[in-house]
C-alpha cells in the first residue's frame, strides 16, 4: 500500500509539474481529489483495512493529500505568475485614442463678460437687480431727465412695440429699453437709501452695423447714499477696471454728458493691447472709452420721491459686448449673435 | 463739428494743436480726430512759367518749363489761362492733390515726358474752379511750400459735441471754451456796417403766428449784390469745415453760421411776393420743393416762411427753390431768427433733413446772437459781395423771459465733488465761460446764466462747469466706503447659473439670440397667440418678440448643418415675452426668464471611434432636462404627453410638478423643420425658469446613509408596449412599501419571440430597511407579492 501511495504521490507530483494550464491543474484536482478521485478511492479501500493498520495508513494518506495539495497549490501559482508575465509583456493599448467622455458646453463670450462683472461689482456690495426689457416711455425717458422732443433721444434710436391692446395708440408707448437704466429708477421706487446695485441685462437700439447691434447687453450700476461723491465714483470705477482689465489698467475721466447725470463723465481705460502707447485699437489715442458715469441728477430723485437735499449717488452703465472684444479680441460685434457652432465652441 | 484751429486763432491764444486738442477732450469738448492740412499738400510748391512751347504731336496740350528756385521742372499741361512769367501751383513727382486722389508720377505724355502736374483750385481741393490753373500772386517766390503761399498750414479738428452743448457748436463758441482753458481773452470780429437809405422796413415787413414757435425773427436788406465765388480764403475755411463753396452770398450765410452758431438764410428778395415774410404753420396740403429738388408735403406742424404767394422755406430746415439766391439775384434779405428747438426738431426728423442748420436750432440759439449775427453778414456782404446795405433791421423781438440766475455754494461743490474749490476760482472759471457774477457771500455767489447756455439750469449744472474746466484729474479717487447691507443670494440669479452649469456638463455650448424674430418663425411653432409686435422694426426679420426661444435655437442648428456640422448642442437662457391675459394697468407685459436647448446630429459633435455612428436623440434631451432639474434640487416630476405644435406628436413629452407646466421637450415638430428650412431629427426642450423657481432647492436636507445592507432583486415582465416603464416603476414602488427603496429600469427589449407590439421591461429593486438587516425570507415574500401584483395590473392592461 505504502508503495502504491508514493507512485501516486510521484506521478501526481510530476504531473501537476507537466501541467500547462490552468484548466489542466483543475483537471489532476478533480483526478486526485474529486469524489470519484484516486485519493477518494483510496479512503474507500480503507474500509476493509485492520482498525491496526488503518491508522497508519491514514496518517499516510493524509501526509499524501497534503503533498498533492501542496503541489496544486504551486503549480497554479507558477501558470498564474506565468500568465501576468506574459500579459505584462503584451502590446500596449493605443493610449492616444480619444477618451469616451462628455464635452463640456461653453459659456458665451457676453455671458462669460456679464459674470465677471457683475462678481467683481458682487464683491463691492453690490446687488442684482433685473428690471424689465419691454418698459414704458415713462420709466425709459422721462423718469431719467429725458423730455420727448429733447435731442439726446437721438443718442438713442427706440424701438416701440404694441401695447396690451395690440392696437397702436390705446394706451401709454412701451419700448424695447435702450439702456438698463430705468432699472435705477424701478429699484429706487422699491426701497429707501441707501441703494447699491447694478443692473445687468439686454437692451435695444435701433442701429446696425460693425459697430451696432439692435439688441445688446448692459450693466448699470447706481450707489446712493448721504454724501455720496464724485471722487467716490472715481475710487469705485478705477478698482472695477483694475480687477476687470488687470493690474497697471489706468482709468481716466472725461467730462461728456446724459441727461440723468450731473456731472457726467465718460470713462476710459489705458489700451488694453498697447498699454498706453498708442496703436490700431486705441486709434493712437492709447485710450479706450469703456463706460458713462456721473452724479445723479437732482430730477431724477425727484421722480422717485428721494429728497435730493439729503441724498447723493453716482451711477454708470456699460456695455458689456464692447469689454467682450477687447477681452477676447473679437473685431466685429456682429460675430458675437450669429452664433456660429464654430464660434462659440472656441471659449 | 469741425474746428479750424487758425481760424480758432483769430479769437483766441492757445499752445499748439496737440496740446489743444488735449485739453478739449478733457474739458467735455471729446476731440474725435486731429487732420493736419499741411500732410495732404506736401510736395506742392509755388512754381514761375518759365517758357511755353506747343507739344509736338497734340494740339491741346502745352510743354512747360517752370522754375522752383534751385530747380527746373518740364511738364506737359493742358489748361491755357497762363503765360510765361505767372506763378503757379505745381504738384511734384509723389504727391497727392488733395482734390484728385491719385499719386503723381513722372509719366510721358504723346512721347513727352512730364516730371509732375501744374494744377487747378479744383485738383488742389481748394474750390470748385477747374476752368484753368490756380494763378498765385505774383510775389510769390518759386520753390515755397503751397501750404504757406495759401494759408494751408490749418489744423482741423473733429468734435463731438454732446447734445447739451448747442453753443460750442461754432468757432466763437468753441473759442469762449478755449478762452476758458487757456486764460486767455477773447476778439469778436467785426460787425459794423456801412448802412444807407431807405430802412429795410421799408423794402419788407416780417409777421409770425405764434412767438411761442419761432423767438425772435430779423431781417436786413442787401442791395447791388454781385453774385460770384467767394474769396478763396472763405472757400478753404468752409471746405476745412465740410461745407461745399457755392457764392459769395451763400458761403458768407453758412460762414457766419460756423462762426456765431447762429443759422442764417439769405432770399432773393426779388422774388418775395407781395410786402411781407410771414412766419406761420403750414396749411393743410400745401407742398414745398426744398433745395435738394425734393417736393415735400407739409404737415400743419411745420413751421414755415411764407409770402404772399406760399411756402418759401422749411422754418430752420431747408429752403425752398423758389426764392433761392442765383447769379441773377441783386438784391437779398438775410434773415436771422431763433426758432422753438422742438419745432425744428420734429420737422427736421419729419423730413429727414438733418441739416447744419437744423442740427444748431434743435440744441438751442441764443436770442441774444440774432442781431449780432445779422450785421456781421451784412457787414460781409458789403465787404466781399459789393452789398449796400439798408439801414435798420425788422426785429421781431423776442418774448421777455426770466433771467436764470443761480447760486452757487462751496459746501455744494464739497458735497457733490469731494474736494474743496475756493469761491475766487469758481468765479474766474465761470465769468470766463460767459456767466455773469451777480454778487457773493461768505458762502457762495449767485451767477447769470448766458443765454447761450440753455443747458444750464441748477446748481449741479454750475458745479459741472467748476470741475470739468479744472479737470477730473484734478478729483482725487476716493475708495468706495464699506458696505453695510448684504443682500441674500436669491432670485433668479442662482437658478439660472445653475441650469447653465448643467447644460454646458451635457455638451451644450450658449447660444445669446436677438430677443425679436420673424412673424414666420413663430407661426412655423404655432407660437403667435400674445406674441408682441414691434412697431418699427429694423427688417421683417426682427419685428416681433419672441414668445419661445425654440425657433432661434433652431435657426442656430440649422445655420451649421449648413456650414457642415455633424453634430451640435445649443442652449440659451432668455426672456419670452408676452402680452398679459388680465391686462394690469401698467403692467401690459409679462416676460419668463426661459432654458431652451436644441441638438441635432451626432452625440460626440464629431464622430468619435467607439461609436462612429450614434446620433442625439429624445433621451439626449431628456438627459439634459433631468441634469438640470437635478442641478436646481427639483422634486420628481411627472412627463405626461400633452398636445404641443412645437413638437412631434409621437417623441415629445410636458413636463409637470404638481400642477405646474414647467416645460416641454421632444423631438422639432416636421412641419415646423421643413417651414424653417431646418434639417428633420432636431431635438429640443425648453423650461421655464420663472415656473420652476418655486420648486427649486438651493440648500438641500442631509439625509442619514443606509446603515444596513440593502438586498438587489431583478424583476422582468413582458407587457404592451403602450405600457410606460413608469407606470410598472409605480406599481413596484407602491406594492413595495415599505422595503422597496429604488426601482430603476436596466433594460428595455423587444424580439420575435415577444410577439408583435409586446416588450420586455427589467428593473433592479432595492430592498433595504432603516433598522435592521433584512432576511432572506422576508425579501423573498415581499418580491413575490410585486411579482404577482405587477403580473395582475400589467396583465389588466394588455386585455384592454
Amino acid at each position: 500500500m505504502d508503495e502504491r501511495l508514493n507512485a501516486l504521490a510521484q506521478r501526481a507530483t510530476s504531473e501537476l509539474a507537466g501541467a500547462t494550464t490552468l484548466e489542466a491543474v483543475e483537471g489532476l484536482r478533480v483526478k486526485y481529489f474529486g469524489r470519484k478521485g484516486e485519493l477518494s478511492t483510496i479512503s474507500g479501500e480503507m474500509r476493509g483495512i485492520a482498525p491496526a493498520e488503518r491508522k497508519a495508513l491514514g496518517e499516510a494518506l493524509n501526509a499524501l493529500r497534503g503533498q498533492v495539495e501542496e503541489a496544486i497549490v504551486s503549480a497554479r501559482q507558477r501558470l498564474e505568475i506565468g500568465a501576468l508575465e506574459s500579459e505584462l509583456a503584451s502590446a500596449r493599448i493605443d493610449v492616444t485614442l480619444p477618451g469616451r467622455g462628455v464635452r463640456i458646453g461653453r459659456t458665451h463670450p457676453v455671458t462669460q463678460t456679464l459674470q465677471d462683472a457683475s462678481a467683481i461689482f458682487a464683491s463691492m456690495g453690490f446687488a442684482v437687480e433685473h428690471g424689465q426689457e419691454i418698459e414704458s416711455e415713462y420709466f425709459n425717458f422721462e423718469a431719467l431727465n429725458i423730455s420727448s422732443d429733447h435731442p439726446s433721444r437721438d443718442m438713442q434710436d427706440t424701438f416701440y412695440v404694441e401695447g396690451a391692446s395690440g392696437k397702436p395708440g390705446q394706451e401709454p408707448s412701451m419700448v424695447l429699453r435702450t439702456h438698463t437704466s430705468p432699472g435705477q429708477i424701478r429699484t429706487m421706487l422699491g426701497r429707501r437709501p441707501p441703494v447699491r446695485v447694478i443692473v445687468p441685462g439686454r437692451v435695444y437700439r435701433r442701429d446696425s452695423d460693425q459697430t451696432h447691434s439692435p439688441m445688446f447687453t448692459q450693466i448699470e450700476g447706481l450707489y446712493v447714499d448721504r454724501a455720496v461723491t464724485f471722487a467716490e465714483l472715481k475710487g469705485t470705477l478705477g478698482a472695477f477696471c483694475i480687477a476687470m482689465f488687470g493690474a497697471g489698467t489706468r482709468t481716466r475721466f472725461r467730462p461728456s454728458y446724459f441727461p440723468f447725470t450731473e456731472p457726467s463723465a465718460e470713462v476710459d481705460i489705458s489700451c488694453v493691447f498697447c498699454a498706453g502707447r498708442g496703436c490700431r485699437v486705441c486709434k493712437d489715442t492709447g485710450w479706450i472709452e469703456i463706460l458713462g458715469s456721473g452724479m445723479v441728477h437732482p430730477n431724477v430723485f425727484r421722480h422717485v420721491a428721494y429728497e435730493p437735499s439729503e441724498v447723493t449717488g453716482f451711477a454708470f452703465g456699460m456695455g458689456v459686448e464692447r469689454i467682450a472684444m477687447l477681452r477676447y479680441g473679437i473685431d466685429d460685434l456682429r460675430t458675437l449673435f450669429e452664433n456660429d457652432h464654430r464660434f462659440v465652441a472656441q471659449f | 463739428m469741425r474746428v479750424s484751429t487758425s481760424w480758432l486763432r483769430e479769437y483766441c491764444d492757445f499752445p499748439d494743436a496737440t496740446t489743444l486738442a488735449s485739453r478739449l477732450t478733457m474739458a467735455g469738448l471729446e476731440v474725435e480726430a486731429v487732420e493736419r492740412q499741411a500732410q495732404k499738400f506736401e510736395r506742392i510748391v509755388a512754381a514761375r512759367v518759365e517758357a511755353i512751347a506747343p507739344h509736338p504731336s497734340a494740339d491741346k496740350l502745352a510743354r512747360v518749363r517752370v522754375s522752383i528756385g534751385d530747380a527746373h521742372v518740364d511738364v506737359v499741361c493742358g489748361a491755357t489761362n497762363f503765360k510765361v512769367g505767372d506763378l503757379v501751383a505745381l504738384a511734384k513727382v509723389g504727391s497727392r492733390p488733395p482734390g484728385t486722389n491719385k499719386v503723381i508720377a513722372a509719366a510721358e505724355v504723346r512721347g513727352v515726358v512730364s516730371e509732375g502736374m501744374l494744377c487747378s483750385p479744383k485738383e488742389l481741393g481748394v474750390s470748385a474752379d477747374a476752368l484753368g490753373l490756380l494763378i498765385l500772386e505774383p510775389t510769390t517766390v518759386p520753390g515755397t511750400p503751397l501750404t504757406q503761399v495759401l494759408g494751408l498750414d490749418d489744423t482741423i479738428l473733429t468734435l463731438n459735441v454732446t447734445p447739451n452743448r448747442g453753443d460750442a457748436l461754432s468757432h466763437l463758441g468753441v473759442a469762449r471754451e478755449v478762452a476758458t482753458l487757456f486764460h486767455s481773452p477773447i476778439r469778436l470780429p467785426s460787425s459794423d456796417i456801412p448802412a444807407s437809405p431807405p430802412a429795410t422796413d421799408t423794402v419788407i415787413g416780417a409777421r409770425r403766428e405764434d412767438p411761442r414757435r419761432c423767438w425772435r425773427y430779423a431781417l436786413r436788406a442787401v442791395e447791388g449784390i454781385r453774385v460770384e465765388p467767394s474769396p478763396l480764403w472763405m472757400q478753404r475755411r468752409l471746405e476745412a469745415c465740410g461745407m461745399r463753396a457755392i457764392s459769395n452770398v451763400v458761403d458768407i450765410t453758412n460762414y457766419v453760421m460756423l462762426e456765431t452758431g447762429q443759422p442764417l438764410h439769405a432770399f432773393d428778395l426779388d422774388k418775395i411776393q407781395g410786402a411781407a415774410l410771414e412766419v406761420r404753420n403750414a396749411r393743410p396740403g400745401e407742398t414745398l420743393t426744398t433745395l435738394d429738388g425734393v417736393t415735400r408735403t407739409l404737415v400743419v406742424d411745420d413751421l414755415l416762411i411764407a409770402d404772399s404767394q406760399g411756402p418759401l422755406v422749411i422754418a430752420g430746415v431747408m429752403g425752398g427753390a423758389r426764392a433761392e439766391v442765383t447769379a441773377a439775384t441783386t438784391r437779398i434779405v438775410i434773415e436771422s431768427a431763433c426758432f422753438d428747438p422742438v419745432a425744428v426738431r420734429r420737422a427736421s426728423k419729419r423730413h429727414g433733413l438733418p441739416t447744419e442748420s437744423a442740427r444748431r436750432f434743435e440744441r438751442g440759439v441764443s436770442v441774444s446772437t440774432t442781431l449780432w449775427a445779422l450785421d456781421r453778414a451784412a457787414a460781409l456782404m458789403a465787404e466781399l459781395a459789393h452789398g449796400k446795405v439798408r439801414t435798420g433791421v425788422v426785429d421781431l423781438a423776442p418774448v421777455a423771459r426770466d433771467r436764470r440766475v443761480i447760486r452757487l455754494t462751496t459746501s455744494s461743490v464739497r458735497r457733490l465733488l469731494g474736494i474743496e474749490v475756493s469761491t475766487a476760482e469758481c468765479a474766474r472759471i465761470l465769468v470766463s465761460l460767459g456767466f455773469s457774477d451777480e454778487g457773493s457771500d461768505a458762502q457762495g455767489t449767485s451767477f447769470g446764466v448766458p443765454d447761450a447756455r440753455s443747458d444750464v439750469a441748477i446748481e449741479e449744472d454750475l458745479i459741472e462747469e467748476v470741475a470739468r474746466v479744472r479737470g477730473y484729474d484734478a478729483i482725487p479717487a476716493q475708495p468706495l466706503r464699506g458696505f453695510y447691507r448684504l443682500e441674500a443670494i436669491a432670485g433668479r440669479g442662482w437658478l439660472a447659473d445653475a441650469a447653465s452649469q448643467a447644460m454646458r456638463g451635457q455638451g451644450f455650448d450658449e447660444a445669446v439670440n436677438f430677443s425679436f424674430v420673424a412673424p414666420a418663425q413663430l407661426q412655423a411653432f404655432e407660437a403667435t397667440a400674445g406674441a408682441i409686435k414691434v412697431s418699427n422694426p429694423m427688417s421683417v426679420e426682427m419685428s416681433v418678440m419672441r414668445t419661445t426661444l425654440l425657433p432661434s435655437l433652431v435657426a442656430n442648428i440649422a445655420r451649421a448643418v449648413r456650414h457642415h456640422a455633424s453634430g451640435v448642442r445649443f442652449f440659451e437662457l432668455a426672456r419670452t415675452y408676452h402680452r398679459s391675459d388680465d391686462a394690469q394697468p401698467g403692467k401690459p407685459v409679462v416676460e419668463r426668464l426661459r432654458l431652451a436647448a436644441a441638438l441635432w446630429g451626432l452625440r460626440a459633435r464629431e464622430r468619435h471611434w467607439l461609436d462612429p455612428t450614434a446620433v442625439s436623440d429624445f433621451y439626449d434631451a431628456k438627459a439634459a432636462v433631468e441634469a438640470v432639474l437635478q442641478a436646481v434640487r427639483a422634486p420628481p416630476v411627472r412627463w405626461e404627453p400633452r398636445e404641443d405644435a412645437r413638437f412631434h406628436p409621437r417623441s415629445s413629452t410636458a413636463i409637470v410638478i404638481g400642477k405646474t407646466l414647467v416645460g416641454s421637450l421632444g423631438e422639432i415638430h416636421p412641419r415646423a423643420a421643413i417651414a424653417l428650412r431646418a434639417p428633420r431629427g432636431i431635438y429640443a426642450l425648453e423650461l421655464d425658469l420663472d415656473a420652476l423657481a418655486p420648486f427649486a432647492l438651493d440648500l438641500p436636507r442631509a439625509v442619514a446613509v443606509q446603515r444596513f445592507p440593502s438586498v438587489l432583486r431583478d424583476l422582468a415582465v413582458v407587457v404592451d408596449e403602450a405600457v410606460s416603464a413608469e407606470e410598472l416603476r409605480q406599481v413596484i414602488l407602491d406594492e413595495g412599501k415599505p422595503l422597496v427603496v429604488e426601482a430603476s429600469v436596466f433594460d428595455v427589449y423587444r424580439g420575435p419571440q415577444l410577439g408583435e407590439g409586446k416588450k420586455n421591461l427589467a428593473f433592479a429593486l432595492t430592498y433595504a430597511s432603516p433598522d435592521r438587516t433584512l432576511t432572506d425570507e422576508e425579501v423573498a415574500a415581499a418580491h413575490s407579492r410585486i411579482v404577482a401584483e405587477v403580473v395582475r395590473r400589467a396583465g389588466a392592461m394588455l386585455r384592454t
